[in-house]
Parts: C-alpha cells; structure tokens; sequence
C-alpha cells in the first residue's frame, strides 16, 4: 500500500533494516521512533526525542506518534486474533476469471491463466486444475511447486474421489485425513472441488495451503464459482 | 483462517454495510481486520473515523507516515 502512496520501491526495501538505507536525517529520526515505541517495552530514549524536536514541530510528533502507535495497535490486534491480510474481494476474482473464460484461447490455457489468479490472488500455496479423460484425471495447469504426478485415477486421492462423487471436500487437517494423497510435504490443509458440466463430472479444482485450516465457506464459495465458470470449456 | 468470523456485507447492519460499500468502491476490497471488528460496531466506525484522521493529510506528507507503518508492521512480522 505505501507504493501506491508513492514510496520508492528503495526506500520500501530499506525499511526491513533502516541503518542500510541512506534516509535522510529527519526519516531516520521518525523511523528510530518506530523502533524504539515498538520494541519492547516501547521506551524512548532523551537524546532520539531531542533528534526528533530538531526536524519536527509538536504537531508533527505527535502525528509521526499517532502513526506508530495505531500500526502497533493494529497490528497486536491482528496478530493476536489472526487476522489474515485482506485478499482480492471474491466478486472481483470471479470477474477476472470470467473475463478469462471469454478472452483465453485453448483450454490449457485459460486453465493455466485460472490457475494463476486463484494462486496470486488468494495466496494459495498449490493450485491444480485437472480434466477428466475417461477413467482418470488430467492435470492442465498448475502454480505453486512442481507436482511430481501428472494424472491422477478417477477414485484415488480426495481428486480422485472429487473426481468420482462430485462432492466439494473441505480438509483442516491432512495428516489425519485418510484419503489425502501426499504431494508436498509442506501442506497442511486442503479443499477440493469438482468441475460439473453438461450434468457430468468434467473436472477438478485442488487448492492447497501450508497453514492448517486455512479454507472457510468463503474460499469454498469462491473456488466452486470458479469452477463453474471453467465447467462449459472442460465439458 | 482468522479466530474471529469476518463478517460479510450482508451480516452487518445499516451502518456498517455503507462502510463496507465505501471500501469496496475505493479500493475492490474489505479489509478483513474491519470485518473483523464489524462485530462491534461503535469500534469499527470510531476506528475509520480515527484511522482517517491519523493516516489521511496532516501536517507530515501521507507516504512518509505510509513508511512508518511498513516499519511498524514489519517490526510486529504483521503483512502489511
């Protein structure tokens, strides 16, 4: 958010050790401020408040205060509540999927062009879009770390069953799912959903994430009206 | 997934849906901390109200207070 307020990509880069970045004297005195309220116990040393009273007036410390103090407030808020960053809006997703389905050419890629919005957008860890081919499931597009399977067989592993059943399937927890067919070790959680088209099964949408329990109603609203939207094109 | 339920526009009462409608007409979102906070109204109202006066233009320029709030964030390994 501060790029588009208009902080240099450099200075962006510098806040993650701001004695490595040359900002000049009267930032890096507000950016010492910032550390200095938000480690800790949040004292502020004499000689960092005299620095400051050379470059600002009261006003203005008391606004440069303000700030810090409401980001720390925010952000102990969001920590301890875990709030998650706030995503793409699921409206304006499924109408850039939506302009996918009508704008990408061949079927491999609009479902790469899918997949790719569902991984950036929502920050998943592994997207996969599969078609059903006969009696298995065959991977068109994926974003995320390379799979080390390309098809899978109708009924095996919760794509496989999506597959076979067209049932949605929400999983908190792979290490205690039965049917999770392991493809990363760093997966934690897992939703599956099924592409329905033409009153079959025409596909399958995995989306898999590193955090346990990360998909609610919301993302399975989402990820099923994303499906939908590829439905006539994997019919 | 959050340990507080965010809430949806058509959760909300009057009040906060025009709040809601106002973020997604600004900026294609909402925020989830203000969903969030949306199950006490008074505090999600107070907090813009508050927010605004804080962040919006005052007597030091928007992006220099931006960048604070990057440092603070990062400080607190809260993505912001």
């Amino acid at each position: 958010m501060a790029k588009q307020f208009g902080v240099s990509d450099e200075a962006i880069a510098g806040l993650k050790d701001p004695t490595s970045h040359p900002f000049p004297p009267d930032q890096k005195a507000a950016l010492l401020l910032a550390d200095a309220m938000t480690d800790g116990r949040g004292q502020v040393p004499d000689d960092l408040f005299t620095e400051l009273r050379r470059h600002f007036s009261e006003p203005q410390i008391v606004e440069i205060a303000a700030v810090i103090g409401l980001f720390n407030y925010f952000n102990r808020f969001n920590n301890a509540l875990h709030v998650d960053i706030t995503l793409t809006d699921p409206d304006v997703l499924v109408r850039r999927a939506a302009l996918a389905v009508k704008t990408a050419g061949p079927v491999d890629s609009l479902c790469d062009r899918v997949a790719e919005i569902l991984h950036q957008e929502r920050r998943y860890f592994w997207v996969g879009i599969y078609q059903r081919q006969e009696d298995r499931l065959v991977r068109h597009a994926y974003r995320g770390p390379a799979p080390s399977c390309h098809a899978i067989g109708l009924g095996e592993g919760n794509v496989g069953i999506a597959g076979q059943s067209g049932i949605t399937k929400m999983i908190d927890d792979v290490s205690t799912d039965p049917t999770y067919k392991v493809c990363f070790a760093a997966t934690r959680s897992e939703l599956v959903v099924p592409i329905r088209g033409g009153g079959a099964i025409v596909g399958v949408i995995d989306v898999e994430s590193d955090r346990p329990a990360a998909f609610d109603e919301e993302e399975r609203r989402l990820v099923e009206r994303v499906a939908a939207l590829l439905a006539s094109r994997l019919a | 997934m959050g340990r507080i339920g965010r809430l949806r526009p058509d959760q909300v009462g009057a009040d906060v849906k025009t709040l809601f409608e106002a973020f997604l007409e600004e900026r294609g979102n909402i925020p989830n901390m203000f969903r969030t906070v949306a199950h006490r109204p008074e505090i999600l109202t107070t907090m813009l109200a508050h927010f605004r006066a804080v962040m919006g233009p005052g007597t030091v320029p928007v992006p220099f207070k931006e960048m604070l709030a990057v440092r603070v964030s990062r400080l607190n390994d809260c993505d912001y």
